[in-house]
């Protein structure tokens, strides 16, 4: 789907907000639907890839110094894959293919050691609540501006922060056995994560385990928290449908960041495929004028 | 039970980690770097590993 068909007004501002709605909705419906291939691709071989990089470094086939910039980019690509699995992109509950679906959700993330159900649970929160400063489980990733965002996810990642507990919180304000469980999956990650991480140091690959997965993990968390949360809702001070997320023109492109100059379009349609958010929003862009939502810049 | 057993672990978790990753570490970049202090390189390790690991778990931070 690259384009719109629908043949829109000369005037929306004549329109009334429910014809606009409907309006909106209707070129919204258009790039909805079917099997989202290249983000089942880039979950699954994302994954392999990291994977890869463990033999072929432990077994000196790969020097540490070209193996520490790929695996840091396999954890920087790990989490959208999972994010179109969350809001079921890939297929519905009661589909033929919703366990693909739960697959690419469920392993693409394990890179970040963040488990797809702690991951979905908290993320529909943060469409439910999107800078609400309570409810809003990525709320802290609000900063006054990018060098202030870095800093302060570096911050929020300290052992005593409150705001890197905000996950956990969450799910015990929800407190439903589902995030129950999701909890403890997450502790299981993060202890197992750990193990991993003193053995291999324990058993004179300290360096590996560093260079593949604590370090990138690390790397990747800030480019996540900075352009995933914290630039498509910077100033985060608003709330409401066409207020809470913005578009931005982002200093290394679309694919630099991933996508997200076009964020916008999720917030409104979170069941529109990552890939196709640039053409919904070119054919959304009046209606998001009429509006008026923040188009900075794009 | 589960919260008895894992209450401390995780509260004494950054100085776990200072012991069990970052000494360690610090051991491998010594050795690879050719720095002799006259001190076996992991107990250079475990003195700096072990040392920021507790002022993090200290004072919830590791800067």
């Amino acid at each position: 789907m690259n384009a719109s068909t629908v043949t829109l007004p000369d005037k929306l501002s004549a329109l009334s907000s429910q014809e606009l709605m409907r309006l909106e909705k209707q070129i919204a419906d258009q790039f909805m639907g079917g099997l989202p291939w290249g983000s089942i691709c880039w979950g699954l071989g994302n994954l392999v890839v990291w994977l890869s990089l463990w033999p072929l470094t432990l077994s000196g086939i790969l020097p540490l110094w070209i193996a520490f910039p790929i695996a840091t980019l396999n954890v920087m690509l790990s989490y959208l894959p999972s994010h179109e699995a969350q809001h079921r992109i890939i297929a519905q509950e009661g589909d033929k293919l919703f366990w693909l679906n739960e697959l690419v959700g469920n392993l693409s993330t394990i890179p970040m050691v963040l488990p797809y159900n702690v991951a979905r649970l908290t993320h529909l929160e943060h469409h439910k609540h999107t800078n609400h400063p309570e409810l809003d489980p990525d709320i802290a990733t609000k900063a006054r501006g990018p060098w202030h965002s870095i800093l302060n996810s570096i911050r929020n990642r300290q052992p005593g922060s409150r705001a890197g507990a905000a996950y956990g919180a969450t799910l015990q304000r929800l407190g439903t056995p589902a995030a129950q469980r999701a909890g403890l999956i997450a502790l299981v990650f993060q202890l197992s994560y750990l193990a991993i991480l003193f053995t291999l140091a324990w058993t004179g690959h300290a360096l590996v385990a560093a260079l593949i997965w604590w370090l990138p993990r690390h790397i990747a968390q800030t480019y996540i928290q900075f352009y995933l949360s914290w630039a498509p809702h910077h100033p985060g001070t608003e709330t409401g449908r066409y207020r809470d997320t913005r578009s931005f023109r982002s200093a290394v492109g679309n694919i630099g960041s991933m996508g997200m100059q076009f964020h916008i379009i999720h917030h409104l349609y979170p069941r529109i495929p990552l890939m196709r958010t640039p053409a919904a929003y070119w054919a959304l862009k009046p209606v998001l004028e009429a509006r008026g939502c923040r188009l900075d810049g794009l | 039970m589960i919260r008895a057993i894992l209450g401390p672990l995780m509260k004494n978790m950054p100085f776990l980690f200072g012991i069990g990753f970052l000494a360690p570490l610090i051991k491998e970049v010594l050795v690879l770097s050719h720095v002799s202090l006259g001190v076996p390189p992991l107990g250079i390790g475990l003195v700096i590993g072990g040392t920021w690991g507790a002022f993090a778990t200290w004072k919830g931070r590791w800067i």
